[in-house]
Protein backbone atom coordinates (compact mmCIF):
# COMPACT_ATOMS: atom_id res chain seq x y z
CA UNK A 1 0.00 0.00 0.00
CA UNK A 2 1.56 3.24 -1.10
CA UNK A 3 1.95 5.57 2.11
CA UNK A 4 1.16 9.34 1.15
CA UNK A 5 2.32 12.29 3.87
CA UNK A 6 0.16 15.12 3.88
CA UNK A 7 1.46 18.62 5.21
CA UNK A 8 -1.12 21.09 5.94
CA UNK A 9 -1.71 23.57 8.90
CA UNK A 10 -5.66 23.46 8.32
CA UNK A 11 -7.07 20.68 10.23
CA UNK A 12 -9.92 20.38 8.19
CA UNK A 13 -8.05 19.82 5.03
CA UNK A 14 -5.86 16.91 6.36
CA UNK A 15 -9.02 15.45 7.59
CA UNK A 16 -10.79 15.66 4.01
CA UNK A 17 -7.78 14.42 2.55
CA UNK A 18 -7.19 11.68 4.79
CA UNK A 19 -10.38 10.83 4.09
CA UNK A 20 -11.00 10.30 0.18
CA UNK A 21 -7.26 9.51 -0.22
CA UNK A 22 -7.96 6.54 2.13
CA UNK A 23 -10.56 5.53 0.36
CA UNK A 24 -8.82 5.46 -2.23
CA UNK A 25 -6.66 2.49 -1.06
CA UNK A 26 -3.57 5.06 0.16
CA UNK A 27 -1.91 4.85 3.62
CA UNK A 28 -2.67 8.45 4.72
CA UNK A 29 -0.40 10.13 7.51
CA UNK A 30 -0.31 13.72 8.26
CA UNK A 31 1.21 16.69 9.92
CA UNK A 32 0.25 20.04 10.66
CA UNK A 33 3.68 21.96 10.80
CA UNK A 34 6.62 21.88 8.67
CA UNK A 35 8.97 21.39 11.93
CA UNK A 36 10.98 18.38 12.10
CA UNK A 37 9.08 17.05 8.54
CA UNK A 38 12.49 16.52 7.16
CA UNK A 39 12.93 14.08 10.09
CA UNK A 40 9.36 12.89 10.09
CA UNK A 41 10.09 11.80 6.15
CA UNK A 42 12.99 9.99 7.45
CA UNK A 43 11.10 8.05 9.80
CA UNK A 44 8.68 7.20 7.38
CA UNK A 45 9.75 7.45 4.17
CA UNK A 46 6.41 8.18 2.30
CA UNK A 47 5.94 7.58 -1.37
CA UNK A 48 4.62 10.94 -1.79
CA UNK A 49 4.67 14.49 -0.37
CA UNK A 50 1.77 16.75 -0.47
CA UNK A 51 2.69 19.94 0.96
CA UNK A 52 0.66 23.30 1.22
CA UNK A 53 2.72 26.29 0.65
CA UNK A 54 1.37 29.29 2.99
CA UNK A 55 1.41 27.86 6.50
CA UNK A 56 1.07 29.89 9.50
CA UNK A 57 4.56 29.45 10.34
CA UNK A 58 6.30 27.81 7.39
CA UNK A 59 6.65 28.55 3.74
CA UNK A 60 5.41 25.59 1.69
CA UNK A 61 8.25 26.24 -1.05
CA UNK A 62 11.31 26.16 1.30
CA UNK A 63 10.51 23.54 3.01
CA UNK A 64 10.22 21.63 -0.42
CA UNK A 65 13.76 22.50 -0.64
CA UNK A 66 14.33 21.20 2.77
CA UNK A 67 12.93 18.01 1.05
CA UNK A 68 14.94 18.31 -2.12
CA UNK A 69 18.24 18.35 -0.35
CA UNK A 70 17.51 14.79 1.03
CA UNK A 71 15.24 13.21 -0.77
CA UNK A 72 15.17 13.64 -4.77
CA UNK A 73 12.97 11.26 -5.93
CA UNK A 74 10.47 11.11 -3.05
CA UNK A 75 7.32 12.94 -5.76
CA UNK A 76 5.84 16.28 -3.66
CA UNK A 77 2.88 17.77 -5.07
CA UNK A 78 2.51 20.91 -4.06
CA UNK A 79 -1.49 22.03 -3.00
CA UNK A 80 -2.29 25.59 -2.38
CA UNK A 81 -5.19 27.86 -2.46
CA UNK A 82 -3.81 30.55 -4.29
CA UNK A 83 -2.58 29.92 -7.96
CA UNK A 84 0.09 32.69 -7.64
CA UNK A 85 2.62 30.45 -6.64
CA UNK A 86 3.08 28.42 -9.62
CA UNK A 87 4.59 32.05 -10.72
CA UNK A 88 7.75 31.11 -8.39
CA UNK A 89 10.32 29.21 -9.91
CA UNK A 90 10.74 27.46 -6.32
CA UNK A 91 7.82 25.61 -7.27
CA UNK A 92 9.71 23.97 -10.10
CA UNK A 93 11.55 21.18 -7.65
CA UNK A 94 7.76 19.59 -6.84
CA UNK A 95 6.54 17.07 -9.37
CA UNK A 96 3.28 18.77 -9.46
CA UNK A 97 1.21 22.10 -8.40
CA UNK A 98 -2.47 21.58 -7.60
CA UNK A 99 -5.13 24.45 -6.43
CA UNK A 100 -7.08 23.12 -3.60
CA UNK A 101 -10.36 22.65 -4.85
CA UNK A 102 -13.41 20.47 -2.84
CA UNK A 103 -13.30 18.59 -5.75
CA UNK A 104 -10.29 16.24 -5.16
CA UNK A 105 -10.49 14.86 -8.72
CA UNK A 106 -7.27 16.82 -10.37
CA UNK A 107 -4.84 15.60 -7.07
CA UNK A 108 -5.93 12.41 -6.85
CA UNK A 109 -4.89 12.41 -10.62
CA UNK A 110 -1.74 13.77 -9.95
CA UNK A 111 -0.93 11.15 -7.14
CA UNK A 112 -1.44 8.89 -9.80
CA UNK A 113 0.92 10.25 -12.33
CA UNK A 114 3.36 10.90 -9.38
CA UNK A 115 3.09 7.39 -8.50
CA UNK A 116 3.79 6.02 -11.37
CA UNK A 117 6.18 8.07 -13.16
CA UNK A 118 9.23 6.40 -13.96
CA UNK A 119 12.60 6.65 -15.89
CA UNK A 120 14.66 4.06 -16.55
CA UNK A 121 18.22 3.83 -14.88
CA UNK A 122 17.31 7.18 -13.43
CA UNK A 123 20.61 8.53 -11.81
CA UNK A 124 21.16 7.92 -7.52
CA UNK A 125 22.67 11.34 -7.23
CA UNK A 126 19.51 13.09 -7.94
CA UNK B 1 38.49 18.44 -36.58
CA UNK B 2 40.22 22.41 -35.66
CA UNK B 3 42.33 23.81 -37.83
CA UNK B 4 43.45 26.94 -36.77
CA UNK B 5 44.49 27.61 -33.10
CA UNK B 6 45.94 30.68 -31.29
CA UNK B 7 46.75 30.07 -27.53
CA UNK B 8 49.29 33.04 -26.86
CA UNK B 9 49.70 31.90 -23.29
CA UNK B 10 50.39 28.48 -24.10
CA UNK B 11 47.58 26.95 -22.56
CA UNK B 12 48.40 22.90 -22.22
CA UNK B 13 46.09 22.06 -19.40
CA UNK B 14 42.53 23.44 -17.65
CA UNK B 15 40.83 22.68 -14.82
CA UNK B 16 37.26 24.91 -16.02
CA UNK B 17 36.97 26.19 -19.70
CA UNK B 18 34.27 28.67 -20.80
CA UNK B 19 33.42 28.00 -24.41
CA UNK B 20 31.84 30.64 -26.70
CA UNK B 21 30.92 29.42 -29.95
CA UNK B 22 30.34 32.15 -32.78
CA UNK B 23 30.36 32.71 -36.14
CA UNK B 24 30.18 36.29 -37.41
CA UNK B 25 29.69 38.11 -33.84
CA UNK B 26 32.22 40.59 -33.80
CA UNK B 27 29.79 42.92 -32.74
CA UNK B 28 28.70 41.00 -29.96
CA UNK B 29 31.61 38.16 -28.37
CA UNK B 30 33.71 40.66 -26.54
CA UNK B 31 30.37 40.99 -23.66
CA UNK B 32 30.55 37.43 -22.73
CA UNK B 33 34.01 37.07 -22.88
CA UNK B 34 34.41 40.12 -20.14
CA UNK B 35 31.79 38.07 -18.05
CA UNK B 36 33.44 34.72 -18.58
CA UNK B 37 36.72 35.99 -17.45
CA UNK B 38 35.14 38.42 -14.04
CA UNK B 39 33.18 34.97 -13.03
CA UNK B 40 35.93 32.32 -13.49
CA UNK B 41 38.06 35.47 -11.27
CA UNK B 42 35.38 35.56 -8.85
CA UNK B 43 34.08 32.30 -8.16
CA UNK B 44 36.91 29.41 -9.62
CA UNK B 45 39.88 31.63 -8.59
CA UNK B 46 41.41 27.97 -7.36
CA UNK B 47 40.68 26.98 -10.48
CA UNK B 48 43.29 26.55 -14.02
CA UNK B 49 40.45 28.31 -16.51
CA UNK B 50 40.93 29.44 -19.85
CA UNK B 51 38.21 31.16 -22.26
CA UNK B 52 37.81 29.39 -25.90
CA UNK B 53 36.35 30.87 -28.64
CA UNK B 54 35.17 28.22 -31.43
CA UNK B 55 34.84 29.85 -34.47
CA UNK B 56 33.84 28.89 -38.28
CA UNK B 57 36.57 31.11 -39.72
CA UNK B 58 34.06 34.16 -39.24
CA UNK B 59 34.74 37.03 -42.37
CA UNK B 60 33.52 39.85 -39.78
CA UNK B 61 36.60 40.30 -37.45
CA UNK B 62 35.26 37.89 -34.75
CA UNK B 63 38.49 36.62 -33.89
CA UNK B 64 40.27 39.84 -33.45
CA UNK B 65 37.59 41.25 -31.49
CA UNK B 66 37.36 38.26 -29.22
CA UNK B 67 41.60 38.47 -28.53
CA UNK B 68 41.87 41.77 -27.91
CA UNK B 69 39.16 41.74 -25.21
CA UNK B 70 41.12 42.29 -22.25
CA UNK B 71 40.78 39.75 -19.86
CA UNK B 72 42.87 38.10 -16.81
CA UNK B 73 41.74 34.40 -18.06
CA UNK B 74 44.30 33.23 -20.68
CA UNK B 75 42.17 32.80 -23.59
CA UNK B 76 42.26 30.16 -27.19
CA UNK B 77 41.10 30.96 -30.37
CA UNK B 78 40.03 27.70 -32.57
CA UNK B 79 38.42 27.28 -36.14
CA UNK B 80 37.35 25.02 -38.25
CA UNK B 81 38.58 24.62 -41.35
CA UNK B 82 37.65 27.26 -43.77
CA UNK B 83 34.16 26.73 -45.44
CA UNK B 84 33.32 24.96 -42.95
CA UNK B 85 30.20 26.01 -40.63
CA UNK B 86 27.98 25.33 -37.92
CA UNK B 87 27.40 25.47 -34.33
CA UNK B 88 28.00 22.15 -33.72
CA UNK B 89 31.50 22.13 -35.56
CA UNK B 90 31.86 24.63 -33.11
CA UNK B 91 31.23 22.27 -29.89
CA UNK B 92 33.22 19.04 -31.72
CA UNK B 93 36.34 21.27 -31.38
CA UNK B 94 35.56 22.80 -27.87
CA UNK B 95 34.85 18.92 -26.86
CA UNK B 96 37.73 17.40 -28.62
CA UNK B 97 40.18 20.40 -26.78
CA UNK B 98 38.00 19.66 -23.46
CA UNK B 99 39.76 15.91 -23.16
CA UNK B 100 43.49 18.18 -24.75
CA UNK B 101 43.67 20.06 -21.81
CA UNK B 102 41.81 17.09 -19.11
CA UNK B 103 38.99 19.81 -18.23
CA UNK B 104 36.61 19.01 -15.04
CA UNK B 105 33.99 21.37 -16.54
CA UNK B 106 33.23 22.84 -19.12
CA UNK B 107 30.73 26.07 -19.47
CA UNK B 108 29.19 27.30 -22.86
CA UNK B 109 27.78 31.12 -23.34
CA UNK B 110 26.05 32.21 -26.21
CA UNK B 111 28.19 35.28 -28.57
CA UNK B 112 25.44 37.35 -29.08
CA UNK B 113 24.60 37.00 -25.10
CA UNK B 114 23.85 40.38 -23.67
CA UNK B 115 22.50 39.80 -20.03
CA UNK B 116 24.64 37.37 -18.21
CA UNK B 117 26.38 38.26 -15.38
CA UNK B 118 29.45 36.80 -13.42
CA UNK B 119 27.03 34.95 -11.77
CA UNK B 120 25.81 32.85 -14.80
CA UNK B 121 29.06 31.42 -14.73
CA UNK B 122 28.86 30.18 -10.96
CA UNK B 123 25.53 29.20 -11.46
CA UNK B 124 26.51 27.19 -14.49
CA UNK B 125 29.91 25.24 -13.13
CA UNK B 126 29.86 25.18 -9.28
CA UNK B 127 26.98 22.02 -9.83
CA UNK B 128 29.74 20.28 -11.92
CA UNK B 129 31.56 20.64 -9.12
CA UNK B 130 29.00 19.03 -7.37
CA UNK B 131 28.45 15.87 -8.55
CA UNK B 132 26.71 16.72 -12.03
CA UNK B 133 27.24 16.37 -15.00
CA UNK B 134 25.11 18.59 -17.01
CA UNK B 135 23.59 22.30 -16.02
CA UNK B 136 20.81 23.40 -18.10
CA UNK B 137 19.91 27.39 -17.55
CA UNK B 138 16.69 28.57 -15.88
CA UNK B 139 15.98 31.40 -16.85
CA UNK B 140 12.72 33.83 -17.76
CA UNK B 141 12.64 34.24 -20.76
CA UNK B 142 9.49 36.17 -22.91
CA UNK B 143 6.44 34.36 -23.48
CA UNK B 144 7.24 34.82 -27.18
CA UNK B 145 10.81 33.96 -27.12
CA UNK B 146 11.75 30.28 -27.85
CA UNK B 147 8.97 29.01 -29.69
CA UNK B 148 10.60 25.94 -31.28
CA UNK B 149 11.99 25.66 -27.41
CA UNK B 150 7.93 26.08 -26.08
CA UNK B 151 6.26 24.09 -28.49
CA UNK B 152 8.82 21.44 -29.53
CA UNK B 153 11.79 21.10 -27.89
CA UNK B 154 10.73 21.45 -23.99
CA UNK B 155 7.38 19.54 -24.34
CA UNK B 156 8.73 16.73 -26.64
CA UNK B 157 12.06 15.79 -24.53
CA UNK B 158 9.77 16.20 -21.20
CA UNK B 159 7.40 13.45 -22.28
CA UNK B 160 9.42 11.26 -24.26
CA UNK B 161 12.04 11.44 -21.74
CA UNK B 162 10.71 11.82 -18.69
CA UNK B 163 13.10 14.73 -17.65
CA UNK B 164 11.95 18.36 -17.02
CA UNK B 165 14.50 20.45 -18.33
CA UNK B 166 13.21 24.01 -19.03
CA UNK B 167 16.05 25.16 -21.35
CA UNK B 168 16.60 22.11 -23.68
CA UNK B 169 17.95 24.18 -26.14
CA UNK B 170 18.92 27.13 -24.21
CA UNK B 171 22.67 27.41 -25.69
CA UNK B 172 24.12 28.17 -22.40
CA UNK B 173 25.47 24.85 -20.40
CA UNK B 174 27.54 23.25 -18.32
CA UNK B 175 28.79 19.89 -19.03
CA UNK B 176 31.60 17.63 -17.11
CA UNK B 177 34.75 16.39 -19.07
CA UNK B 178 33.78 13.22 -18.46
CA UNK B 179 30.25 13.95 -20.85
CA UNK B 180 32.79 15.94 -23.19
CA UNK B 181 34.26 12.25 -23.70
CA UNK B 182 31.17 10.65 -24.27
CA UNK B 183 29.86 13.41 -27.33
CA UNK B 184 33.37 13.46 -28.95
CA UNK B 185 32.93 9.37 -29.31
CA UNK B 186 29.79 9.22 -30.43
CA UNK B 187 29.44 8.31 -34.00
CA UNK B 188 25.84 9.75 -35.21
CA UNK B 189 26.80 12.96 -35.60
CA UNK B 190 24.67 14.12 -38.34
CA UNK B 191 24.67 17.18 -40.66
CA UNK B 192 21.77 18.48 -38.31
CA UNK B 193 24.07 17.69 -34.91
CA UNK B 194 26.90 19.67 -36.59
CA UNK B 195 24.56 22.69 -36.75
CA UNK B 196 21.54 24.00 -34.99
CA UNK B 197 20.94 20.13 -33.72
CA UNK B 198 23.53 20.32 -30.85
CA UNK B 199 22.19 21.96 -28.28
CA UNK B 200 18.93 19.66 -27.95
CA UNK B 201 21.64 16.35 -29.32
CA UNK B 202 23.82 17.69 -26.14
CA UNK B 203 20.67 17.63 -23.25
CA UNK B 204 19.37 14.49 -24.90
CA UNK B 205 22.65 12.70 -24.97
CA UNK B 206 23.31 13.69 -21.38
CA UNK B 207 19.33 12.16 -20.14
CA UNK B 208 19.57 9.18 -22.05
CA UNK B 209 23.36 8.22 -20.44
CA UNK B 210 22.29 8.37 -16.84
CA UNK B 211 24.44 12.08 -16.56
CA UNK B 212 22.68 13.79 -13.39
CA UNK B 213 21.18 16.24 -14.57
CA UNK B 214 20.57 19.70 -12.63
CA UNK B 215 18.83 23.04 -13.62
CA UNK B 216 20.59 26.46 -12.55
CA UNK B 217 18.18 29.52 -11.70
CA UNK B 218 20.36 32.34 -14.03
CA UNK B 219 18.80 35.13 -12.10
CA UNK B 220 18.55 37.44 -15.12
CA UNK B 221 16.44 36.47 -17.94
CA UNK B 222 18.03 35.33 -21.61
CA UNK B 223 18.73 38.95 -23.56
CA UNK B 224 20.19 37.84 -27.01
CA UNK B 225 19.51 39.02 -30.50
CA UNK B 226 15.32 37.52 -30.70
CA UNK B 227 14.17 36.53 -33.97
CA UNK B 228 10.46 36.58 -35.11
CA UNK B 229 9.38 32.89 -35.64
CA UNK B 230 7.77 33.66 -38.95
CA UNK B 231 10.55 35.54 -40.33
CA UNK B 232 13.39 33.50 -39.33
CA UNK B 233 13.03 29.74 -38.92
CA UNK B 234 14.58 28.33 -41.50
CA UNK B 235 17.75 25.34 -40.96
CA UNK B 236 17.23 26.26 -37.25
CA UNK B 237 13.99 24.50 -36.79
CA UNK B 238 14.54 21.82 -39.71
CA UNK B 239 18.32 20.91 -37.52
CA UNK B 240 16.53 21.06 -33.89
CA UNK B 241 13.12 18.81 -34.83
CA UNK B 242 15.27 16.40 -37.30
CA UNK B 243 17.79 15.78 -34.14
CA UNK B 244 14.77 15.12 -31.89
CA UNK B 245 13.65 12.76 -34.95
CA UNK B 246 16.38 10.52 -35.04
CA UNK B 247 17.74 10.39 -31.10
CA UNK B 248 13.79 9.38 -30.64
CA UNK B 249 14.83 6.76 -33.32
CA UNK B 250 18.29 6.04 -31.86
CA UNK B 251 17.21 5.72 -28.01
CA UNK B 252 13.94 3.65 -28.18
CA UNK B 253 15.22 1.63 -26.04
CA UNK B 254 15.52 4.30 -23.11
CA UNK B 255 12.38 6.28 -23.81
CA UNK B 256 9.95 3.42 -24.22
CA UNK B 257 10.07 2.51 -20.59
CA UNK B 258 9.63 6.25 -19.71
CA UNK B 259 6.24 7.29 -18.06
CA UNK B 260 4.83 10.63 -17.02
CA UNK B 261 8.08 13.36 -16.46
CA UNK B 262 9.90 14.08 -13.47
CA UNK B 263 11.42 17.38 -12.05
CA UNK B 264 15.30 18.00 -12.29
CA UNK B 265 17.39 19.43 -9.46
CA UNK B 266 17.44 23.15 -9.05
CA UNK B 267 20.56 25.17 -8.06
CA UNK B 268 21.21 28.58 -7.42
CA UNK B 269 18.26 29.52 -5.18
CA UNK B 270 17.74 32.95 -3.42
CA UNK B 271 18.55 34.90 -5.80
CA UNK B 272 16.02 37.84 -5.33
CA UNK B 273 13.65 39.60 -7.46
CA UNK B 274 13.42 38.42 -11.14
CA UNK B 275 13.94 40.94 -13.73
CA UNK B 276 11.57 40.33 -16.76
CA UNK B 277 12.58 40.20 -20.30
CA UNK B 278 12.08 42.53 -22.91
CA UNK B 279 9.25 42.19 -25.16
CA UNK B 280 9.57 40.37 -28.61
CA UNK B 281 7.94 41.60 -31.83
CA UNK B 282 5.71 38.26 -33.56
CA UNK B 283 3.21 39.06 -36.71
CA UNK B 284 1.00 36.58 -36.07
CA UNK B 285 -0.98 37.08 -39.45
CA UNK B 286 2.28 36.35 -41.16
CA UNK B 287 2.31 32.86 -39.16
CA UNK B 288 -1.64 32.96 -39.88
CA UNK B 289 -0.91 33.21 -43.83
CA UNK B 290 2.04 30.47 -44.06
CA UNK B 291 -0.17 27.90 -42.13
CA UNK B 292 -2.83 28.34 -44.94
CA UNK B 293 -0.59 28.40 -47.61
CA UNK B 294 0.73 25.33 -46.34
CA UNK B 295 -2.26 23.54 -47.88
CA UNK B 296 -2.33 24.41 -51.10
CA UNK B 297 2.11 22.99 -50.97
CA UNK B 298 2.10 20.23 -48.79
CA UNK B 299 -1.80 18.98 -48.47
CA UNK B 300 -0.82 15.62 -49.99
CA UNK B 301 1.68 14.64 -48.20
CA UNK B 302 -0.28 15.60 -45.15
CA UNK B 303 -3.01 13.26 -46.04
CA UNK B 304 0.18 10.47 -46.34
CA UNK B 305 1.85 11.30 -42.96
CA UNK B 306 -1.36 12.32 -40.60
CA UNK B 307 -3.81 10.30 -39.21
CA UNK B 308 -7.18 10.59 -40.68
CA UNK B 309 -8.70 11.94 -38.22
CA UNK B 310 -5.95 14.25 -37.08
CA UNK B 311 -5.68 15.20 -40.85
CA UNK B 312 -9.57 15.63 -40.56
CA UNK B 313 -9.10 18.49 -37.69
CA UNK B 314 -6.42 20.12 -39.43
CA UNK B 315 -8.77 20.53 -41.99
CA UNK B 316 -11.33 21.69 -39.76
CA UNK B 317 -8.87 24.37 -38.63
CA UNK B 318 -8.28 25.63 -41.87
CA UNK B 319 -12.00 26.96 -42.35
CA UNK B 320 -11.29 29.28 -39.25
CA UNK B 321 -10.66 32.96 -40.44
CA UNK B 322 -8.04 35.21 -38.39
CA UNK B 323 -10.34 36.61 -36.09
CA UNK B 324 -11.24 33.58 -34.36
CA UNK B 325 -8.31 31.57 -35.33
CA UNK B 326 -7.29 28.34 -32.52
CA UNK B 327 -5.35 25.67 -33.30
CA UNK B 328 -5.26 23.73 -30.54
CA UNK B 329 -2.34 22.24 -28.22
CA UNK B 330 -3.39 18.42 -28.32
CA UNK B 331 -3.78 19.01 -32.28
CA UNK B 332 -0.42 19.66 -32.07
CA UNK B 333 0.75 17.05 -30.05
CA UNK B 334 -0.99 14.50 -32.46
CA UNK B 335 0.41 15.90 -35.24
CA UNK B 336 3.77 15.45 -33.68
CA UNK B 337 3.27 11.94 -32.94
CA UNK B 338 2.46 11.45 -36.40
CA UNK B 339 5.34 13.13 -38.12
CA UNK B 340 7.79 11.46 -35.60
CA UNK B 341 6.27 7.97 -36.70
CA UNK B 342 6.62 8.85 -40.32
CA UNK B 343 9.85 10.34 -40.11
CA UNK B 344 11.19 7.10 -38.47
CA UNK B 345 9.32 4.62 -40.36
CA UNK B 346 10.56 6.41 -43.90
CA UNK B 347 7.56 6.19 -45.85
CA UNK B 348 8.64 9.50 -47.45
CA UNK B 349 11.87 11.80 -47.64
CA UNK B 350 13.02 12.77 -44.33
CA UNK B 351 13.59 16.23 -45.50
CA UNK B 352 10.04 17.00 -47.11
CA UNK B 353 8.41 15.69 -44.08
CA UNK B 354 10.61 18.10 -42.04
CA UNK B 355 9.64 21.09 -44.92
CA UNK B 356 5.79 19.82 -44.42
CA UNK B 357 5.72 20.06 -40.63
CA UNK B 358 7.09 23.74 -40.94
CA UNK B 359 3.27 25.68 -41.80
CA UNK B 360 1.51 23.47 -39.20
CA UNK B 361 4.37 24.86 -36.85
CA UNK B 362 3.65 28.13 -37.79
CA UNK B 363 -0.08 27.86 -37.65
CA UNK B 364 0.55 26.28 -33.91
CA UNK B 365 2.79 29.42 -33.16
CA UNK B 366 0.35 31.81 -33.98
CA UNK B 367 -2.69 30.39 -32.22
CA UNK B 368 -0.12 30.40 -28.77
CA UNK B 369 0.70 33.90 -29.41
CA UNK B 370 -3.01 34.92 -29.72
CA UNK B 371 -3.87 32.49 -26.34
CA UNK B 372 -0.75 34.17 -24.78
CA UNK B 373 -0.97 37.86 -25.71
CA UNK B 374 -3.20 38.85 -23.39
CA UNK B 375 -1.65 36.92 -20.28
CA UNK B 376 1.39 37.57 -17.82
CA UNK B 377 4.87 35.68 -18.16
CA UNK B 378 3.71 33.02 -15.27
CA UNK B 379 0.32 32.56 -16.86
CA UNK B 380 2.08 31.89 -20.40
CA UNK B 381 4.11 29.20 -18.39
CA UNK B 382 1.16 27.55 -16.66
CA UNK B 383 -0.30 27.61 -20.39
CA UNK B 384 3.07 25.70 -21.55
CA UNK B 385 3.09 23.05 -18.49
CA UNK B 386 -0.39 22.25 -19.58
CA UNK B 387 0.74 21.71 -23.06
CA UNK B 388 3.56 19.43 -20.93
CA UNK B 389 0.68 17.65 -19.74
CA UNK B 390 -1.34 16.67 -22.93
CA UNK B 391 1.79 15.55 -24.95
CA UNK B 392 2.80 13.44 -21.72
CA UNK B 393 -0.68 11.86 -22.18
CA UNK B 394 -0.24 11.36 -26.12
CA UNK B 395 2.67 8.99 -25.29
CA UNK B 396 0.64 5.53 -25.01
CA UNK B 397 -0.54 6.55 -28.58
CA UNK B 398 2.69 7.40 -29.72
CA UNK B 399 3.95 3.94 -28.64
CA UNK B 400 1.17 2.61 -30.13
CA UNK B 401 2.27 3.83 -33.39
CA UNK B 402 5.57 3.46 -33.21
CA UNK B 403 6.17 0.46 -32.54
CA UNK B 404 3.10 -0.62 -35.71
CA UNK B 405 4.18 -2.67 -37.97
CA UNK B 406 2.01 -1.80 -40.78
Amino acid sequence: MKKILIVDDEEVIRMLYSEELEDEGYNVITTGTGHGLVELVERERPHLVILDIKMAEHDGLDLLQEIRKQFYNIPVILCSAYSSFKGDLKSVAADYYVVKSADLSDLKQKIKMALEGHIPFQSTQE
Amino acid sequence: MYIEEENPSDVRTADLIVGIPSYNEAELISFPTQIASEGLIKYFGDKNSVIINCDNNSPDGTREAFMNTSTEVPKIYLSTPRGVKGKGNNFKNLFQKSCDLGAEAIIVLDADLKSATPRWIKNLGQPLFEGFGFVAPLYVRHKFDGTITNNIAYPITRSIYGRRVRQPIGGDFGFCGKLAEIYLRQENWTPAVAQFGIDIWMTTMAMCHDIPICQSFMGRPKIHKPKDPGESLGPMFLQVVGTIFDMMTKEVRFWKDVRWSKPTAIFGFGLGEIEMPPPVDVKVERLYDKFQAGFAKHDDLWKGILSTNVYKKVSEVRTLGFADFEFPGNLWADILVDFAVAYKKGAYDKERIMECLIPLYYGRTGSFVIELEPMTIQQAEEVIEDQCIVFERSKPGLLTKWFDTK
